[in-house]
């Protein structure tokens, strides 16, 4: 039984990910920020095939120490009955904010969530991932076009702007993927970025203002559904001849950014490994 | 440059800690919650480089202030630089309330205050200029049912600060007051202004903004700042218009938006 780690999956698109992947027979641990959310999910995957093999871990994983606590647990988990093997991780959990706000790094909200949580939990559970030759999806968005990331400012303390600042955190999503797979492919990991497209979800409607969450109000009506791309990532996890493309849209290829280059998806390993205190190459040796 | 943050943990005072770290200053972090002290410790010396010393403190209690000073005398810190963030609020009737935590608000945000400034004063870095910035409200310009207890705190605050500036002018002191509307700075907020719809968003200023601001100005001597142009129009009216009707117009908005927030 191959085993998939989801993050945000109570709800949206990770929640309709981690149905599609119980029914295909994956072992799915889920990770959710809201207990009742998290509750619902796993009876709803239950209720669908009460032999679905469905497991759900509480986190704010914009907070680091969250993600260094829940990556724990999942790495005994996986230990303990996994053979300690990862065969994908979907690092889907992202957020918009109205306002520039931080973690308890000081970080600010949508980078940390959306881009440096993703980047720590992967490193956090590399080593299960490189046992199972496994794959690492993040949920990406065709909005990382159009813009460079602001080395000077990736806080964009500056100005803020949260248009911006989640664009810049999608093209992160790119470039992280670039970066794994500049650095992990010999090890049979391979990292993609799967665009949704517009989907019905309630990103933009959790702890943001007025006028953000009017705009994703009307916005998100034209949205699919979202177990729409929820085949994507299924097709991805699945798919025996590993693809050689980066970025997903509908089960196929897509064109991305000239901004992902391995210069800057360098830079990006650099800047957010001093970010989270971590170092890529040094896995497993502590 | 050293600066001293109260409050450090919380949201407008990581973000003032961001912005000081940004400008190159050292800076000695303080708040009641030790373990948020550590995370921007680390998160503020992975972004920049600076030195940055925290001590968890109970401003409200004199041992636990005595203890810091005693670390902050025997490493011979000296400061340039105070920001007096550390504050609290419980929203609400007066009588709504028990006894104890009404007392709080005005032994942190008054009396906690008067302690560190006095202390911090007299660690003063001796024959430089030294900058004083304390963080009263908008609410501090209208008598505010609901919020009374804070608003009156935040009016101490507001007087306090313009006296204690005439007071220092000739030391090289500069004493600036912080008077900014609603600002995002906790999880909770968000729902608060949320609560109030479009006047919400319209009220709301940047945390971002209102901290480079803050900084600029304390440095080139201006005694008070209210961020955001409607702001400011709020406390010119606060002046003008008598309070008992402040009061009852105040009263019923704020009644209005609880519902609506306990509601939603």
């Amino acid at each position: 039984m191959k085993t998939v780690v989801i993050t945000g999956a109570s709800s949206g698109i990770g929640l309709e990910t981690a149905r599609l992947l119980a029914r295909l027979g994956y072992n799915v641990l889920g990770i959710g920020r809201s207990e009742a959310n998290c509750n619902k999910a796993k009876e709803l995957i239950l209720s669908e095939n009460t032999n679905a093999k469905v497991e759900y871990f509480l986190a704010d994983l914009m907070q680091q120490r969250e993600v260094n606590r829940v990556s724990e647990k999942i790495n005994a988990y996986l230990n303990e009955r996994c053979n300690g093997e990862l065969h994908a991780l979907i690092n889907n959990a992202g957020c918009v904010r109205s306002w520039y706000m931080t973690t308890y790094e000081g970080y600010e909200q949508q980078f940390a969530l959306n881009h440096l949580a993703g980047f720590l939990l992967t490193y956090k559970l590399l080593p299960a991932l490189k046992k199972a030759q496994g794959r690492v999806i993040m949920t990406g968005s065709d909005s990382h076009k159009g813009i460079k990331v602001h080395w000077n400012d990736v806080m964009l303390r500056h100005r803020y702007n949260p248009l911006t600042a989640y664009k810049q955190s999608k093209l992160c999503n790119l470039l992280f993927a670039k970066g794994l797979n500049d650095r992990f492919a010999s090890d049979g990991i391979r990292a993609y970025v799967v665009d949704p497209g517009l989907v019905n979800t309630d990103i933009g409607n959790k702890d943001t203002g007025f006028l953000v969450n009017l705009i994703w109000k009307i916005r998100k009506k034209h949205g699919v559904s979202p177990d729409v791309p929820a085949k994507t990532y299924a097709y991805l996890c699945e798919v025996k001849d590993v693809p050689d493309g980066l970025y997903f849209y509908l089960c196929k290829e897509k064109n991305y950014s000239k901004e992902v280059t391995k210069e800057n998806a360098d830079r990006l390993f650099e800047l957010s490994e001093r970010l989270c205190d971590i170092q890529y190459g040094k896995v497993g040796m502590t | 440059m050293n600066v001293m943050i109260t409050g450090a943990a919380g949201g407008l005072g990581r973000a003032m800690a961001n912005e000081c770290a940004s400008r190159g200053y050292n800076l000695f972090l303080t708040d009641i919650n030790e373990d948020g002290l550590t995370c921007l410790k680390q998160g503020l010396e992975r972004q920049f480089s600076v030195t940055v010393t925290t001590m968890a403190c109970d401003l409200t209690n004199t041992e636990s202030v005595d203890k810091m000073l005693d670390v902050i005398d025997k490493h011979g810190i000296r400061f340039d630089m105070l920001l007096n963030v550390a504050g609290m609020d419980y929203e609400g009737e007066f009588m709504g309330h028990e006894r104890e935590k009404l007392v709080k608000i005005v032994l942190l945000n008054n009396a906690a205050t008067l302690r560190i400034t006095h202390a911090i004063i007299k660690r003063r870095r001796p024959g430089k200029k030294f900058t004083i910035v304390f963080v009263s409200s908008l609410a501090s310009m209208f008598p505010m049912p609901l919020k009374a207890t804070y608003a009156a705190s935040k009016r101490f605050l507001l007087d306090f600060a313009t006296s204690l500036r005439q007071e220092l002018k000739r030391q090289d002191v500069n004493v600036l007051t912080l008077c900014p509307g609603g600002m995002v700075t906790t999880p909770g907020a968000i729902n608060g202004i949320k609560a109030q719809g479009f006047w919400g968003d319209a009220t709301t200023n940047p945390l971002e903004g209102v901290v480079r601001n803050t900084i600029d100005r304390a440095l080139s001597g201006k005694r008070l700042y209210v961020p955001g142009m409607l702001n400011r129009i709020l406390s010119f009216l606060g002046k003008i218009i008598p309070s008992t009707w402040v009061a009852k117009v105040i009263y019923w908005r704020w009644k209005e938006v609880s519902h609506n927030g306990s509601a939603s």
